[in-house]
């Protein structure tokens, strides 16, 4: 049964793709409906197969030779990722559905959306490193090609091809990690890599962790390579709440926490994430608090966000990492979501022309505010008990700097979510125009986000269970429900982080007052506007992609004798390598 | 060097010779009598595979299959080729050639 | 020695063939090499298919040659190189000589030439192939029916249609532009 679950949850959304793709742009409505019945299909199935989690693979696929057995393993990492990615993106397609409304080229839209969501179930399950690497590319693809949707928006496809770029050199990376497993272990199966991850030479397991974070700092939009998500905004906002905030994102964070057992014994590793994560966290968050564009805010905020989960995965906090990468997809889809429904309404996303909104869009500014709220971590939310957990196992686990700076990015995080939320639902309406309330869609999706992120900081228990259980390398000792609670209830930790949010949400009633902070440092704003200068890293090798391209151009002739001539020479190479090998 | 081996030479020399026509020529129809020779250097060497590994009737049937398939390529080829003409008025390569990068 | 000299006669008549400077004696050498062919496929015990290989080859493929031939018109072979001669030369010979001496020696082979049904094989082993080969010559029909259909094609003026180019697309913009407006200097000088 689980086996017939796992094909059903990965292939109903790509047959759903064919569906709408085959349907027409010119029969709209249909194409609505049948995006909508097969993701929520999809969502339905993944729920189902929750309860059956295991640790040996469900479903194997004989292939044969150097890619070995394709497996697909139900385990806890793989099902939760699994239903996040299919759940939220059936909102984010119920949402497009008020959207997207008389967009054109809706067969391509929703087409790219389902192929995404099956690969990232695809992705999540998958057991084999060259599995893996397949379903990553397609992901890959389907975030480039829906980031370029407005294809004739030169500054969405200009997003669309950097995004694409900088993340295809991590899953580069990726598939140089699985040749490397199979020339030393023989199989590329993720569970023989990780048993067997002390029998690779120290220097190899070493290029493979390090060569792993970079690849997930690519994917994750982490710091050095974190410019790529905030030029991503140019997408339809259901994409960006689905692709760039809930699942494509948070593939990076998955590789580091399921390889985490292979690589914690390399020297330095783990510093190294814990570095990756805190600067990122720090930096992202100081850049929301300047930026204007709100999406941007958004975008800056995941990438903040996404550091604490890498933090934690380097303070060795598996569980805590996936708890808030739980927590984190739910309220920052909400926060997407309810932003593109502030943006549909409004007409712009500058956020400097916004203000006042409460009064226009009530249900629009509940449900971000509650969204917001989480993203702050005050209580009850389930913002707060992931991030208090996080800080927890940053406290007993990790350097003592290390924590410090996360909880100073804790109150910018509190600091800029309620400029955020002052910005564009209170004081004066600076823009003109009236604004319109979110449409039945709209309200159904971001309704049940809200709903869940009332409410999803109470499977924590189950989750660590699943976790745990299913997990056999990753030695995680998740506490149960009620243990947690009361740990992160009594932990002084929890107290001191709540005081610096109350500092930064303070900070923000009494700007006026501190408004000679400000001036003091201007540099910052400016510094904050350049991405801390990694702007230009990731321009370089964006720009250097390119012209390599370019410089190639000059092969494809066109001319059938050229083409004959690499036919054969591809003949003489191969025959040359089977002569010398013999 | 018994039969089996100078049947071999010849069907890669055959095979060979093919190639270098579709290497070196920028006429159509050039190209289509390249191709029949590859194929007739194709037909020998799957015929004296069928005899070397005691497969003889497999071999000769699919020569045959070959056969058909090589002879429609021809027909189809030669109708492009006089159609083209018919349209463009030169069968040569370079100058029909507009797909390039 | 038979088969010695059928295989060197076909492969000269092959080059002969390729190097031809007129369109027609191309063809006629194509011919000869298909009639050496298939004698030399009689002599390996093949005789169903060298029959049909003299037919096919030798007869109907010529004449086909000869008519497309005298329709489009046999200007010659005037035009220029296409490629670098050492580079094709190099090419083939490169491979020509990793395939004979990857194949050679081969060693004893069982050169049984009897006790086969060519027919028994073709009908109920490989019955799918003849499918498909009837699948083929349908399809070529039909290819044809569409490709010398006369009433619906202009014919165009030939320097009209060469001097038509595809359009490049346009280059991507390499430089973003600022995706944000001008940013603000610092939060506290936003306007409430």
């Amino acid at each position: 049964m689980t086996d017939w679950l796992i094909g059903l949850t990965i292939v109903l959304p790509w047959v759903g793709a064919l569906a709408v793709w085959m349907a027409g742009d010119d029969r709209a409505e249909i194409q609505h409906r049948l995006a909508v019945v097969f993701s929520v299909a999809a969502g339905v199935c993944s729920l189902l197969l929750l309860p059956s989690y295991g640790d040996g693979p469900a479903l194997s696929i004989e292939v044969g030779s150097v890619f070995g057995t394709f497996t697909f393993v139900p385990d806890g990492l793989g099902l939760f990722l699994s239903a996040v990615a299919t759940v939220v993106g059936s909102l984010a397609v119920i949402f497009s559905v008020d959207y997207m409304r008389g967009e054109a080229s809706l067969g391509r839209y929703y087409a790219q959306i389902l192929l995404f969501i099956g690969a990232m179930v695809g992705l999540a399950l998958s057991g084999s490193l060259f599995l893996m690497f397949v379903f990553w590319e397609i992901t890959a693809l389907c975030s480039y090609a829906l980031i370029a949707f407005y294809n004739d928006d030169p500054k969405a496809v200009a997003g669309g091809l950097r995004a694409l770029i900088i993340t295809q050199l991590g899953g580069l990376g990726l598939l140089a990690g699985a040749l490397i497993a199979y020339a030393y272990l023989g199989d590329t199966q993720i569970s023989t890599f990780l048993a067997q991850a002390d029998t690779l030479p120290s220097g190899v397991l070493a290029v493979m962790a390090f060569g792993a974070l970079a690849a997930a700092a690519a994917k994750s939009s982490q710091v050095p390579f974190h410019t790529w998500l905030p030029g991503a905004m140019e997408a339809p906002t259901p994409v960006s709440a689905l692709i760039h905030a809930a699942t494509m994102v948070n593939a990076g964070v998955y590789l580091l926490a399921r390889f985490y057992p292979a690589f914690a014994s390399v020297n330095g590793w783990e510093t190294a994430v814990v570095i990756v994560g805190l600067l990122s966290a720090f930096l992202a968050a100081l850049m929301a608090l300047f930026a204007t564009d709100l999406k941007r805010v958004l975008a800056y905020s995941t990438i903040s966000q996404l550091g604490y989960m890498v933090y934690a995965v380097g303070v060795g906090g598996v569980f805590a990492s996936q708890f808030h990468l739980l927590s984190h997809a739910v309220f920052k889809a909400l926060l997407f979501l309810a932003a593109g429904a502030v943006i549909h309404g409004v007409g712009t996303r500058d956020m400097r022309q916004m203000g006042g909104l409460r009064k226009d869009m009530p249900f629009v500014r509940t449900v971000f505010v509650i969204g917001a709220l989480a993203l702050a971590g005050l209580p009850i939310l389930n913002g707060f008990w992931s991030k208090e957990l996080v800080l927890e196992d940053g406290l007993h686990h990790g350097p003592v700097w290390a924590y410090a700076g996360m909880l100073l990015a804790a109150g910018i995080t509190a600091l800029y979510t309620f400029r955020m939320v002052w910005l564009v639902f209170y004081g004066e309406r600076r823009g003109e125009g009236h604004a319109h309330d979110a449409g039945q869609a709209m309200k159904l999706s971001t309704g049940i986000l809200a709903a869940g992120t009332l409410t999803t900081w109470l499977l924590a228990g189950g989750f660590g269970k699943m976790l745990t259980e299913s997990l056999p390398f990753h030695d995680l000792h998740a506490p149960g429900a009620l243990d947690l609670y009361e740990t992160i209830l009594t932990a002084p930790a929890t107290y001191l982080a709540l005081a610096v949010i109350a500092i930064g949400l303070a900070a923000w009633w009494f700007r006026d007052r501190l408004a000679w902070v400000g001036e003091a440092v201007p540099w910052l704003a400016r510094a904050a506007d350049a991405d801390f200068g990694f702007e230009w890293l990731n321009q370089r090798i964006v720009t250097a992609t390119t012209s390599a391209g370019e410089a190639l151009r000059v092969t494809q002739t066109g001319l059938l004798n050229w083409n004959v001539l690499g036919i054969v020479g591809g003949l003489v190479i191969v025959l040359a390598v089977l002569a010398l090998g013999a | 060097m018994n039969t089996i081996e100078i049947v071999l030479v010849a069907a890669f020399a055959l095979v060979g010779v093919g190639l270098y026509g579709l290497l070196a020529t920028r006429n159509l129809i050039k190209v289509v009598i390249a191709l029949q020779i590859m194929i007739k250097g194709a037909l020998l060497a799957l015929v004296m595979a069928g005899r070397a590994t005691d497969q003889v009737a497999l071999g000769q049937s699919l020569a045959l299959t070959v056969i058909v398939a090589d002879t429609v390529v021809a027909v189809i080829g030669l109708a492009f080729a006089v159609q083209v003409k018919r349209m463009r008025g030169t069968l040569d390569l370079h100058a029909l050639s507009e797909l390039r990068g | 020695m038979l088969a010695a000299g059928l295989g060197i006669a076909a492969v000269v008549c092959a080059v002969l063939a390729i190097r031809a400077s007129r369109l027609l004696s191309a063809a006629l050498w194509l011919a000869a090499v298909s009639a050496l062919v298939s004698i030399l496929l009689y002599e390996l015990g093949a005789r169903q298919v060298a029959v049909i290989e003299l037919s096919v080859g030798a007869g109907l493929v010529t004449v086909l040659f000869v008519f497309a031939i005298s329709v489009a018109g046999d200007d010659g072979l005037r035009e220029g190189e296409a490629l670098p001669r050492w580079l094709t030369v190099g090419a083939v010979g490169a491979l020509l000589v990793l395939l004979v001496g990857m194949a050679l020696p081969l060693g004893e082979v069982d050169v049984n030439a009897g006790g086969f049904s060519i027919e028994a094989m073709l009908w109920d082993q490989r019955a799918l192939d003849v499918l498909v080969q009837i699948v083929l010559i349908f399809t070529g029909v039909l290819c044809l029916l569409g490709l010398l259909a006369e009433s619906r094609l202009p014919a165009q003026p030939p320097t009209q249609a060469l001097t038509e180019n595809v359009e490049r697309p346009d280059a991507l913009p390499v430089e973003p532009e600022p995706a944000e407006p001008e940013h603000e200097p610092a939060l506290e000088e936003m306007p409430l």
